[in-house]
């Protein structure tokens, strides 16, 4: 959730100039149909994966665990597999491509990605099997070489192509829980919610704070965050509840869709359209990134463990567990650079971040709305202090990476 | 205390008389003011007992830990805490950097830049203590027995008298008050000074213990050598037979047993019990009941056999047929006389935690004792707990047992005999 509007306003002024040129996507293809032409390239390599529920729980194989060097596209089809709605690429903790929101029945996705030769990991979450060794053959992309601040320059590209990703996942996201509301389906909206957020969540601290191009950052009514993100307790009067979560109120406190709700919904897509359109423009600097990964943690601190983000639906674990993904991909993408200035720091970090994802691995349930546990009142009072504990110990040392990657 | 002039730096010194200030916190907090005792109100000031901010301790005296012998300082705040690693190089590294920053903070330094150069950096000291001066800060690091167990492969180094203890009469602990791996008790004579030292001591083992449970005490309720009697919050004195004499240091604090692991000669057993007082139900008992619940007088703290605060009580005597000192009250129950000659080391601390539920003072007392055997405190809490007759308005609701090892020498760190 934003900051409180009188500051968010303040802030806005800052991130205007933070819009640059438009950046290239060219590496990755976001079709997300199966019918959509252009699926593969020329010469790309084919992998398919497939989910489906077997013998010994849901299963997630592919055609191939092996392929040359060059692009290669995934073909992700669900076809029974309930508990899996997730498929991504990781190389080592990093996630060079992914689709999300994956339910059985639904048409093929697809996503194209360039590949050096080496080791990385097909991951199924809640699969029976979950990573599966994935080799590509063939020469390795040319390893960041330099100095520490031309490898953290790398870095910073690798994040803006994750933030695309889930900009792009977001705009599709965000138009499918409109046509959920207009359908006037109260369990699919619902759904539909849920599977909206993480995309917000995982970048949050990139895309907040930004006014409509040549609005009045002091005027709430041209503050995007402000019109996508804003909870209920700390409304601007003059502008009133719109976004997310007057959207959640409506299908979960209410449990009602009426004519305000499909108007909210469409708000919102709008909304996260222009938002996209300024997002797919950043371009960052190493500290941002940084300061973004803890800005993300503060989030989870302040918001999702209090419980206080999501206050109809309880999907906060989901939120939690998302910021903490966007704050782990903003320190991979530092992570080669950061080691040659700091190794020490760069391994505490690592290892409070595995502790944390260990930790909400403890949550995970496939039946739950946006696949995590629901956090009651009372799994609040029992893990709250644990939650806190655990981030607290990420927090304090991933406090220190600005000035370290700033001052390379 | 703010009126007075300051300047800045460890030179500085504010000096005030001591029984007025605690008067002052004590009157605040429970506002019991006897009619006997304010009719006389300079009965008890002692012009000697005044603070000195600039006074500091040292932390690596090779011998004995601070914070044990010294005379209690105003203020102490208690944190436990749980490890939450398996690896015993952990546990090593935060020993060694709690060490540092422990000498640090009691020399009146900060731990680290309050005042990085560059705006990217994060403050290491958090600040709140920079150019208060060391307020005579001890900070008493104490072992529990989850160090011990299987997690770290020390347990051929348990010290011998180590495991929780024993389900004891009256006992109605709270779980979340209850237990943890390591203690921290930072006094001082000023409040800051000692927050600011749990407060950094916490940040730097993030990561590697989890804040377990903490006591913030006011108002020290017990006296060291030299210093007058203070008062708990029941507006008795508390600790007028406390041990004070190094000999009895030497016979009843310190570990010197060949049995115990050579790292713990030179230590002691620290208890620490949260016990909640209902002072709302104390302050509408009479006089002549409060006495005889404790056997002492209230103003000037005399044993109700007679004599002055220093006579020794006379267990034997008997008026009207009667013991003179009820053999239920707590300094009977207590006394060493009545316990084959045990005594223990008690330091505790007044401490209230606002408002309950009900809209009642929560209060209390935070109880520290120093023994070197925890059964001594046993021994004693058995017959407390079974027929105290000041049962009836405390409640033990929190406890924990620390092995305490002794101060290290320059370069080195504490229980470094644990590792080597």
């Amino acid at each position: 959730m934003p900051t409180p509007w009188h500051k968010t306003a303040a802030l806005a002024t800052l991130s205007v100039l933070a819009v640059g040129a438009l950046a290239a996507c060219g590496d990755k293809d976001s079709d997300t149909t199966a019918s959509g032409s252009g699926a593969t390239k020329g010469g790309a390599s084919q992998v398919n994966v497939t989910l489906a529920s077997g013998g010994s729980g849901d299963e997630c194989t592919a055609d191939t665990t092996s392929v040359p060097a060059g692009p290669v596209t995934f073909a992700v089809t669900n076809q029974s597999a309930t508990g899996i709605t997730e498929f991504e690429l990781l190389q080592g903790q990093r996630i060079v491509g992914e689709k999300e929101n994956l339910a059985p029945g639904l048409p093929t996705v697809r996503f194209t990605v360039t590949l050096g030769g080496g080791d990385y990991e097909l991951y199924c979450p809640n699969a029976a099997t979950e990573k599966t060794a994935f080799k590509v053959t063939g020469e390795a992309s040319a390893s960041p070489t330099g100095t520490a601040a031309q490898v953290l320059a790398q870095g910073t590209k690798d994040y803006t192509d994750y933030v695309n990703l889930q900009v792009d996942n977001m705009v599709t996201a965000v138009q499918a829980l409109q046509k959920a509301v207009d359908s006037g389906d109260v369990a699919a909206a619902q759904k539909a919610y849920a599977e909206a957020r993480p995309f917000y969540e995982k970048i949050e601290s990139d895309v907040d704070g930004f006014v409509v191009p040549g609005g009045d950052p002091t005027d709430n009514h041209d503050n995007l965050d402000y019109l996508i993100d804003m909870r209920g307790s700390n409304l601007d009067p003059a502008v009133g509840w719109h976004g997310f979560h007057a959207v959640e109120r409506d299908v979960f406190g209410a449990k009602r869709i009426t004519a305000s709700t499909k108007k909210l919904a469409a708000e919102l897509t709008s909304n996260v359209r222009r938002l996209a359109t300024i997002a797919k423009g950043l371009t960052f600097k190493p500290e941002d990134l940084a300061n973004g990964a803890a800005g993300l943690l503060e989030e989870v601190q302040a918001n999702k463990i209090s419980g206080e983000e999501e206050a109809f639906s309880h999907i906060d674990l989901v939120d939690f567990a998302n910021n903490v993904e966007g704050a782990q991909q903003a320190f991979e993408a530092l992570r080669a650079g950061l080691t040659e200035i700091d190794p020490q720091l760069t391994a505490t970090i690592s290892k409070r971040f595995d502790a944390v994802t260990t930790m909400l691995d403890h949550y995970k349930d496939p039946n739950a709305l946006g696949g995590y546990k629901t956090y009651t009142p009372a799994l609040k009072r029992a893990d709250a202090n644990k939650l806190s504990q655990t981030v607290q110990a990420l927090q304090d040392p991933l406090g220190r990476l600005a000035e370290k990657v700033a001052t390379a | 205390m703010t009126d007075e002039p300051q300047t800045n730096g460890l030179s500085r010194r504010r000096l005030f008389a001591g029984a007025g200030v605690a008067g002052v916190v004590l009157g605040a907090a429970g506002g019991f003011a006897g009619g006997r005792a304010s009719a006389s109100p300079a009965t008890g000031v002692d012009p000697s007992d005044t603070v000195d901010l600039a006074r500091s301790h040292e932390f690596y005296t090779g011998t004995h830990q601070a914070g044990i012998e010294t005379e209690p300082q105003r203020h102490c705040v208690y944190m436990t805490f749980d490890l939450t690693t398996t690896s015993v190089q952990d546990l090593q590294v935060l020993l060694a950097r709690w060490s540092a920053g422990i000498a640090q903070m009691m020399a009146g330094r900060p731990v680290g830049t309050v005042d990085p150069d560059r705006g990217t950096a994060v403050p290491q000291d958090t600040g709140e203590a920079y150019e208060l001066g060391p307020s005579s800060l001890t900070v008493t690091v104490g072992l529990g027995p989850g160090v011990f167990d299987e997690r770290f492969g020390l347990s051929a180094k348990r010290p011998r008298h180590l495991a929780a203890l024993p389900a004891l009469p009256s006992d109605a602990l709270d779980p979340k008050l209850t237990g943890g791996d390591l203690s921290l008790q930072a006094c001082a004579d000023d409040p800051q000074v000692a927050y600011h030292a749990i407060r950094d001591l916490a940040r730097m083992g993030r990561g590697t213990v989890n804040t377990r449970w903490t006591v913030m005490g006011f108002g020290r309720a017990s006296a060291g050598k030299g210093q007058s009697t203070p008062r708990n919050l029941m507006g008795f004195k508390d600790g007028t037979r406390n041990v004070k004499e190094p000999a009895d240091f030497d016979r009843f604090v310190w570990v010197d047993d060949a049995a115990e692991p050579a790292w713990m000669r030179g230590g002691t057993y620290q208890v620490a019990r949260k016990i909640r007082m209902d002072i709302e139900i104390w302050d509408a008992s009479d006089r002549a009941t409060q006495q005889n619940i404790f056997g002492r007088t209230k103003a000037e703290g005399a044993p109700v056999s007679g004599g002055t605060e220093f006579t020794t009580p006379d267990f034997a005597k008997a008026v009207g047929g009667k013991p003179a000192i009820d053999p239920r009250s707590h300094i009977a129950l207590a006394a060493h006389e009545n316990n084959n000659g045990i005594k223990i080391l008690r330091r505790p601390y007044n401490y209230t935690d606002g408002i309950n539920e009900l809209g009642q003072l929560d209060a209390g007392l935070l109880f520290i004792s120093y023994q070197n055997d925890p059964a001594h405190f046993v021994t004693l809490q058995r017959r407390l707990g079974s027929s105290d007759l000041l049962n009836e308005y405390i409640s033990h609701i929190g406890s924990g047992l620390f092995a305490v090892p002794p101060a290290p020498k320059a370069g080195h760190y504490l229980a470094e005999g644990l590792f080597t």
